[in-house]
């Protein structure tokens, strides 16, 4: 059997995810060794831009033309396409919900629309707003053991759901203090696990980073906050970092509908 | 006739920068470093938040320096609410902030820049002749991202260095192994030190500039401080860094422009081993005594090696660092006023690095960041305007990797710099 021909590639993002993967010192070659690599700039110069590809790793988020026809061209020749890392699947804290439009805050950085004419900008987005999305594997950034397990099912052509349990269960497998019924605005409880509760245990509320699970239990969240004096303004305001615009702006709606 | 040279990142083809040189029959009119890396809007994003909020936030800038970002962010939140850290908390910043240096500058030296000047298209190919030095490259580059990991708590986006102290502090244990690791990693790069001097540095830029970095006030070398120094010998408090900056935006570029008095202007290793050169001591000293020339006033390629001193540097400070912080006192400290303003700047591995604010109830009001690469590009573009008129009458192939290798010495960010450029003419 011929080996898997991958790619990893980088959109707009701090290129953390794919550093993480450079990362993974110990194990690099044994990957190198599993996949045919067909391109990864960041860890060497030869690409192979025209071969088909079994799996394409995408990581940044959608954020000019230019992103968009490189992502519609990786999607055109992989059998397989994966988002690694919160920009690729959630859209990174440039799509934060600010409660103002882009093209506003655009403008108040670069001064007007078209300051910079390289290339046409646009609201930052997830992969998925644009092409079909087969796995992903969220983060920021992605952490070594999830990014190894991950490849080595796809390299025998299992495509794994991340598992939608929250930050929370893994602090719990680590005995952590709960930080909540401390006091603290913890996000665990809405957090994508994969990280293993990294901050808790190190005695930092969760922030959120590994972006919000699918079953987000919010009302248990809303009510632990509520008794602990946090106000939906500081809730939504903490969670709209890693929070995703749309969900960031459900989650103000559906607490100030529970505090009507 | 016009022709233009148009250089990219091959292996980032659609990607985040690109050179592009247009030439008029002999004479090179224009040259431009374009930035494609979308804009992320930070300073906009972070109005609003809490400041430790805004630390989370904004040291996702970068990944490679994230560590800076987040030690400047955290100083100008504690200047604007008047919060002073514990010595313990001081001393564990710089430790963290060696092992950034360490890590990205075993990166660049060995790993990108040393290929180029040996002849090899990358470090893998380089193995054969020089396996010591990419092994020990490799031994370093680890080494300094589990002093990440011990100190910041990731070795990317770590959240553990926070405004007022740490999450939790490193235990004497893993101090005690950064210690002795520090002292067993000097040989390596000794070995890296010693390869530069058999290198053919070229001359084809060579022009005079202007360099800027912190100025520490304790007189030691080092990689913070509240004052900016300039090699025209202005020394500015952190607050007035826009004397130095003077932010423009440039439309083939997300990444904005500085210039000083109409000038460009350099930061990074090259700026800080000129600018505090004096203040060496061991054998990083011995070191820039034996390579230091007036050359490294007009070439950047010295960046390269200016690296490398630093990471002996950094070696060397470790063990007594971690001495100093095993015995130093620790407390959580709080902000004594809840509105006021603040400017945080710290040399990132490849230049000075700015982060200002307004804080006004608690919340950010405003924000500015300036980032090393932002003050780097426009001598990027004046030196590569330099090589590529001398270097016209060679032709297309003769043009390519010195161009390319101009880009590289800067260190501009690891997507940048990692890959190989090609040239074409149109």
């Amino acid at each position: 059997m011929s080996k898997p021909r991958i790619g990893i590639y980088g959109l707009t993002g701090c290129a953390g995810d794919q550093l993480n993967i450079l990362n993974c010192e110990d194990e690099l070659l044994k990957l190198f060794d599993i996949f045919e690599i067909k391109s990864f700039v960041m860890a060497s110069s030869a690409a192979d831009e025209e071969s088909p590809l079994d799996v394409a790793f995408v990581e940044g988020s959608v954020s000019t033309e230019k992103d968009l026809e490189h992502l519609k061209e990786i999607r055109k020749k992989s059998r397989l396409l994966v988002a690694i890392g919160h920009c690729a699947v959630f859209g990174g804290v440039q799509s934060m919900f600010t409660g103002k439009k882009w093209e506003e805050t655009y403008r108040a950085v670069y001064g007007k629309k078209d300051a910079v004419s390289l290339t046409r900008p646009l609201p930052p987005k997830p992969l998925s707003a644009y092409v079909k999305v087969d796995a992903v594997l969220p983060g920021c950034p992605i952490e070594k053991e999830p990014f190894l397990k991950l490849a080595g099912l796809l390299a025998k052509g299992v495509v794994p759901r991340h598992p939608d349990f929250p930050v929370c269960a893994e602090c719990k497998w680590k005995e952590n203090e709960c930080l909540l019924l401390k006091g603290e605005i913890c996000l665990g409880p809405l957090t994508n696990s994969g990280c293993g509760a990294i901050c808790p245990s190190l005695n930092i509320p969760c922030i959120g980073c590994w972006g919000p699970i699918e079953k987000e239990n919010w009302e248990a969240e809303a009510f632990l906050l509520k008794e602990n004096g946090f106000s939906v303004e500081e809730v939504v305001k903490r969670f709209a970092i890693f929070g995703g615009e749309e969900r960031a702006e459900k989650l103000k709606k559906f607490l100030e509908g529970k505090e009507g | 006739m016009e022709r233009k040279v148009f250089i990219e990142p091959v292996a980032r083809v659609e990607g985040h920068g690109g050179i592009e040189v247009f030439v008029e029959g002999n004479k090179v009119k224009e040259v431009r470093v374009d930035i494609f890396e979308g804009p992320r809007l930070m300073e906009e994003l972070v109005k609003g938040k809490y400041p430790q909020e805004a630390v989370s936030i904004t040291s996702r800038i970068c990944a490679i320096c994230f560590l800076s970002h987040r030690l400047s962010d955290i100083r100008a939140h504690e200047r604007a609410l008047w919060v002073e850290p514990s010595e313990r908390t001081r001393l564990l910043r710089k430790l963290g902030h060696y092992g950034e240096m360490i890590e990205s500058h075993s990166l660049h030296y060995y790993l990108l820049a040393l290929p180029d000047y040996l002849g090899y298209p990358d470090a893998i190919s380089m193995m054969k002749a020089f396996p010591k030095e990419v092994k020990g490259a490799l031994e370093l580059k680890k080494y300094g991202n589990r002093v990440m990991e011990i100190v910041a708590g990731r070795r990317v986006h770590g959240e553990n260095m926070r405004i007022g102290g740490f999450g939790s502090l490193p235990s004497e244990e893993d101090l005690d192994w950064i210690a002795q690791m520090a002292r067993n990693l000097i040989s390596e790069i000794e070995r890296g030190l010693a390869l530069w001097g058999k290198l053919q540095i070229p001359d084809y830029m060579e022009e005079e500039t202007t360099f800027a970095s912190v100025w520490p006030e304790d007189g030691a070398f080092g990689f913070s401080a509240d004052t900016i120094k300039i090699s025209d010998g202005t020394e500015l408090p952190a607050d007035e860094y826009k004397t130095l900056t003077n932010e423009y935006v440039a439309p083939h570029s997300f990444a904005k422009r500085c210039r000083y008095k109409g000038n460009p202007y350099t930061v990074g290793a090259l700026a800080r081993v000129l600018l505090m050169g004096e203040r060496l001591d061991g054998e990083a000293k011995r070191w820039f005594k034996k390579y230091y020339n007036q050359r490294w006033w007009k070439n950047p390629h010295y960046n390269n090696i200016a690296q490398a001193i630093e990471l002996l540097f950094c070696l060397e400070k470790i063990p007594s660092l971690v001495e100093k912080i095993k015995k130093a006192d620790y407390y959580e400290a709080a902000p004594s006023r809840e509105s006021g303003s603040g400017t945080g700047i710290v040399e990132a591995p490849r230049g000075l690095l700015i982060h200002h604010y307004e804080i006004e109830d608690m919340k950010v009001k405003d924000a500015d960041f300036v980032i090393p690469t932002t003050q780097n590009l426009d001598d990027m573009e004046k030196y590569i305007r330099t090589a590529a008129q001398n270097l016209i009458d060679k032709g297309e192939k003769e043009l390519e990797l010195p161009l390319e290798m101009i880009m590289r010495a800067y260190d501009p960010c690891i997507s940048c710099s990692v890959h190989m450029v090609r040239v074409r003419w149109k």
